[in-house]
């Protein structure tokens, strides 16, 4: 079935159409805003329901004169990610209605989740590098303001800085391999193109063209690396993980969002997405096994004994969102014939089955937070008498988390050892330390999960003894009681989940060529023993004998965490907080203060490299230069040269501009005589309100005019000068001789006017005599559109430098400064030249 | 600019005259643009040259006072200037709209257009361009931005 380009384009745009209403909407049903926010989100859901089974691209043209269109593209991988964020997405508007009735900024919050979840839904359905791209930096970009939720608080703006600068710096090395791949398909047969998949000359489709044109090139590892880093950094992968632990000073349901159903998500879809193009159908392992599924295992292991680290519950959930995010891109890491199935099939499991504990738990963790007003481990325990439905529902997850059978996270961790057992199997040697790896690290899994669980059993610590833990209101038990339904149902029948969605999901991420089997999985299945189901039951085993010493553990971890050398954030703070050093001092060094300093480098450098331009095309000729001017001209040309010669030599400001208006009159003048109205009534105009101007700043101006100290500097200044204005008659004379073939004038002079028969309305014709002004109003209009722009940018910033300027005086200085000013104005209220003493020192003290 | 001499009557009067008159020039030369010498930039400079005068000779608490009562507003948005700078955003703001109006005839952003109307009273047929309304944008956004330039620069 082909999908349908309407239902998919309004799916993708109604959380966008829906955001800007949050703030209109909130005014009439206040907090029940959050329905909304859920209806808008059920609403995508259900769009994308329509498309449930379709297979294929559509195009829609973007910027049809670039040729660039938008192709979106819907398979089992981007549905599952679309159903995973459109439904998530369901549930946490409905659970913020609770978590969120007592906080601040909730039209903030809500409009920004909404487009949130509505760039999430683009990262999964784009199917073109460039938008694919947009999208990727809009969930950056949103997640930064939702993680800084909490706007005014340090550890927020930390938080929200870090994860802004880790994810995008990570999605400009992305976007630096995406321009690679593009310029490496432009020496296939197909040619350039930015369009992933879906369409027949698209980079999938020709991936075998495409891997030896990078190979070729030997760009191959490159383009595989910065897409990587994309890819990691999104998903918290060590080492840079680092922002994901910081990123729970987000509101709870915002961390459940993000952990489980989007941002994360978006890295291992990146890497399932663009495994078919790395990935060849050959026996022999690939780079991205080597790169990837190390990675993946690695990070998988880190980040879970880190999570047994952890003293908050968000924290420990955090780690173990980044630990299981590595077992995802380990599964789709791992290639080879042995693996190219199984490695996807593990993945996309994963990814449905993360999602869902993950958010579940999340939001247990705001239900314990907001009930018993603490998120500390060793402060909270024995919750199930106050909380018994809550602790049914973490049953169900945290179990899944730790792989205990028939849990469903045990199914897809199982086809992660299966998938290690075999690529060593058929490759031995250090391949071995795969399945070794995924282990030791499922090992801590099984450790935190238990401790997780651990806070509704046994008996209340004496921190909790008197706080009165009530039953969360229904809008916060609805959504996770509804995904542990779904978590019990993929545990015990996981053929329903692989029927509905993972089994299409993880056909896409089958290197193309290979025919996907169908993938059987059941309880029954259990009682025939395995190598990896020996390797699931180990691990449980060892996590059962090490959870007394959890402890022992946890204080090992710590004490680890501690050493400085190894950790990501201190290299993460020496390099934000170097950085700051290095602009201040770039800042003192560039922005002296006098405007002098800045006229002299500034002028030279726009001077010669206009030269050098004019001098490297060859464009400079003599021809017409000889012309006499006539003697009128020639008159007001002398005036002109007179002033201009008494503004070098004028003894103050007042005298300075006022003789530089002579100059800007003559130009009138010369405009007058060479028959152009219009620009002489605007040089007019300006030239007297920029004297007003200069007039109205020139007392706040420092008073050393015309004392140049130095005979060099005097002979440096003048041949600037020269220079600058050797330049400008340079560029006169090469703009004016200039002889195009058909030039522009003689359209628009046939335009401007009325043409002699015409009907009472046409378009294609200016209307109007004056060509000049048609000009800027109608064939130019763009341009005068930019322009005003400009104005208005300009006024604005006047007022921005001067607003900010007069609340630092207002601050600290202002008082005294006034005063003194006061005063000097009366002592020198009578004199003829009024600016003196006083009014200088004023200047020179701001 | 020492506002405390004050200015001669001679200079208060002409100015009173001279005012109305330079807005009125400024509002020909807006109209009259699309054929003779003129366009929404000049005749915005001219109105800001009218508002200067009446600055340099009556000082800005008298413009605050008698022309522009505003009295709300915050810091250096309060009195005129919140005025001015509404008058850029209603200019820029027109000036697009004029643009976007032509897309729902399907034909280019920023399209104009000339409707020759038959019939009107004291003219007879008259010429409309809907340039006209481009050009009165960039008249607001040209005035809004010097005054508010001037007026702030003025303040301090």
């Amino acid at each position: 079935m082909q999908p349908d380009a309407g239902v998919l384009v309004a799916a993708l745009a109604l959380p966008f159409v829906a955001a800007p209403l949050v703030p209109v909407l909130f005014r009439v049903l206040g907090q029940r805003v959050a329905f909304f926010a859920a209806t808008v989100a059920a609403g995508s859901f259900g769009l994308l329901a329509t498309q449930y089974g379709a297979h294929g691209a559509v195009q829609l043209p973007w910027i049809p004169s670039l040729g660039v269109t938008l192709t979106l593209y819907v398979d089992g991988l981007a549905l599952l990610i679309g159903f995973l964020a459109s439904g998530v997405g369901v549930l946490v508007f409905t659970y913020s209605y609770g978590y969120m009735a007592h906080e601040h900024g909730h039209v903030k919050y809500y409009a920004t989740l909404l487009a949130f979840m509505g760039s999430m839904l683009g990262v999964a359905f784009a199917a073109d590098l460039l938008a694919l791209f947009v999208f990727w930096e809009l969930t950056s970009v949103t997640s930064f303001l939702l993680i800084g939720h909490h706007q005014r608080e340090a550890d927020s703006q930390y938080a929200a800085r870090k994860s802004m600068l880790i994810t995008v710096a990570g999605g400009l090395f992305m976007l630096a391999g995406f321009l690679v791949l593009a310029f490496a398909s432009g020496d296939t047969a197909a040619g350039r193109t930015f369009v992933l998949i879906g369409t027949s000359d698209s980079l999938i489709a020709n991936g075998e063209a495409v891997r030896e044109a990078l190979r070729a090139a030997g760009l191959f590892v490159p383009a595989l690396a910065l897409v990587a880093v994309g890819a990691v950094t999104k998903s918290a992968q060590a080492p840079f993980h680092v922002w994901l632990p910081n990123a729970m000073e987000a509101p709870t349901p915002v961390s459940a969002f993000l952990h489980s159903a989007t941002m994360v998500k978006a890295g291992v879809y990146l890497v399932g997405r663009f495994r078919p193009l790395f990935v060849p159908d050959l026996p022999a392992v690939p780079e991205w096994t080597l790169l990837l599924a190390t990675l993946g295992l690695v990070s998988m292991t880190i980040t879970a004994i880190l999570a047994v680290g952890a003293t908050d519950i968000k924290e420990l959930l955090a780690y173990s969102t980044a630990s299981h995010l590595g077992l995802i891109i380990a599964g789709y890491g791992l290639a080879g014939a042995e693996a190219l199935e199984l490695g996807a099939e593990t993945g996309a499991f994963h990814i449905f089955n993360h999602a869902v504990f993950k958010a579940t738990l999340f939001l247990v963790a705001g239900i314990v937070a907001h009930e018993a007003h603490t998120r500390k481990i060793s402060e909270l325990g024995g919750l199930r008498k106050d909380l018994p439905i809550v602790a049914g529902i973490t049953g169900i997850a945290a179990l899944g988390m730790a792989g205990v059978p028939p849990f469903n996270g045990f199914w897809s961790k199982e086809l992660l050892f299966e998938t290690t057992y075999y690529v060593a199997t058929a490759n031995g040697g250090w391949f071995w330390l795969y399945p070794a790896i995924a282990v030791f690290g499922s090992v801590f899994t099984f450790l935190y999960s238990l401790k997780f669980l651990s806070l509704f059993f046994g008996d209340r610590p004496e921190a909790l003894a008197d706080v009165d833990v009530h039953r969360p209101p229904l809008s916060m038990l609805a959504p996770p009681a509804l995904l542990a339904g779904i978590a019990i149902v993929a545990g015990v029948v996981p053929q329903v989940a692989i029927d509905a969605i993972v089994q299409s999901a993880f056909e896409a991420s089958v290197p193309v060529g290979v025919e996907a089997h169908s993938l059987k999985l059941s309880i029954p299945k259990l009682f025939s023993f395995t190598p990896y189901l020996g390797m699931s039951l180990l691990t449980i085993a060892l996590g059962a004998v090490a959870y007394p010493f959890y402890d022992r553990l946890h204080a090992g971890v710590r004490r680890a965490r501690a050493v400085p050398y190894t950790s990501p954030n201190r290299y993460y703070d020496s390099l934000t907080e170097g950085a700051n050093d290095v602009s201040r001092r770039v800042a003192i060094a560039v922005h002296g203060g006098a405007f002098r300093t800045y006229a002299a480098p500034l002028l030279l450098a726009t001077a010669t490299i206009a030269l050098a331009g004019y001098a490297a095309a060859g464009t400079i000729s003599v021809e017409g230069v000889g012309a006499l001017p006539s003697a009128p001209l020639a008159l007001v040309l002398g005036v002109a040269v007179v002033g201009a010669l008494a503004v070098a030599r004028a003894p103050s400001h007042i005298a300075g501009v006022l003789t530089l208006s002579i100059l800007g009159f003559m130009v009138a003048i010369v405009y007058i005589l060479a028959n152009a109205p219009d620009l002489a009534l605007t040089q007019l105009v300006i030239e007297t309100l920029v004297l007003v101007i200069f007039l109205l700043v020139l007392d706040k101006l420092p008073a050393y005019y015309g004392e140049i100290r130095s005979r060099a500097r005097t002979v440096a200044d003048a041949a600037l000068a020269s220079l600058v204005g050797f330049t400008v008659f340079a560029t006169v004379i090469i703009a004016t001789s200039a002889q195009p073939d058909g030039p522009i004038f003689e359209y628009f002079l046939a335009r401007a006017g009325v043409p002699a028969e015409h009907g009472p309305v046409f378009a294609d014709y200016g209307g109007g005599s004056n060509v000049v002004n048609v000009i800027l109003v109608d064939f130019r209009a763009f341009d005068t559109l930019g322009e005003i722009s400009v104005v208005a940018m300009a006024a604005l910033s006047v007022l921005t430098l001067i607003g900010m300027r007069a609340q630092t005086d207002a601050g600290v200085e202002n008082p005294e400064v006034t005063e003194g000013e006061e005063g000097a104005a009366v002592a020198d209220g009578g004199t003829p030249d009024g600016s003196s003493a006083g009014d200088r020192n004023g200047g020179d003290a701001r | 600019m020492s506002q405390e001499r004050e200015p001669t009557v001679i200079a208060k009067t002409v100015t009173r005259t001279v005012v109305p008159i330079i807005a009125v020039t400024a509002v020909a030369l807006l109209i009259q643009g699309h054929n003779l010498p003129g366009g929404g930039f000049i005749a915005g400079v001219l109105t800001a040259t009218a508002f200067v005068l009446m600055y340099v000779i009556y000082g800005i608490e008298t413009v605050r006072r008698d022309l522009v009562t505003r009295s709300e507003g915050y810091g250096l948005l309060s009195g005129p200037t919140e005025s001015y700078e509404r008058t850029f955003a209603v200019g820029l703001a027109l000036a697009v709209a004029s643009g976007v109006a032509a897309m729902f005839f399907e034909v280019p952003f920023l399209t104009q257009a000339v409707v020759f109307l038959e019939g009107v009273p004291l003219y007879g047929t008259l010429e409309y361009a809907s340039a006209l309304a481009f050009d009165l944008g960039v008249y607001f956004v040209v005035v809004g931005s010097l005054l508010t330039i001037l007026a702030v620069v003025g303040k301090e």
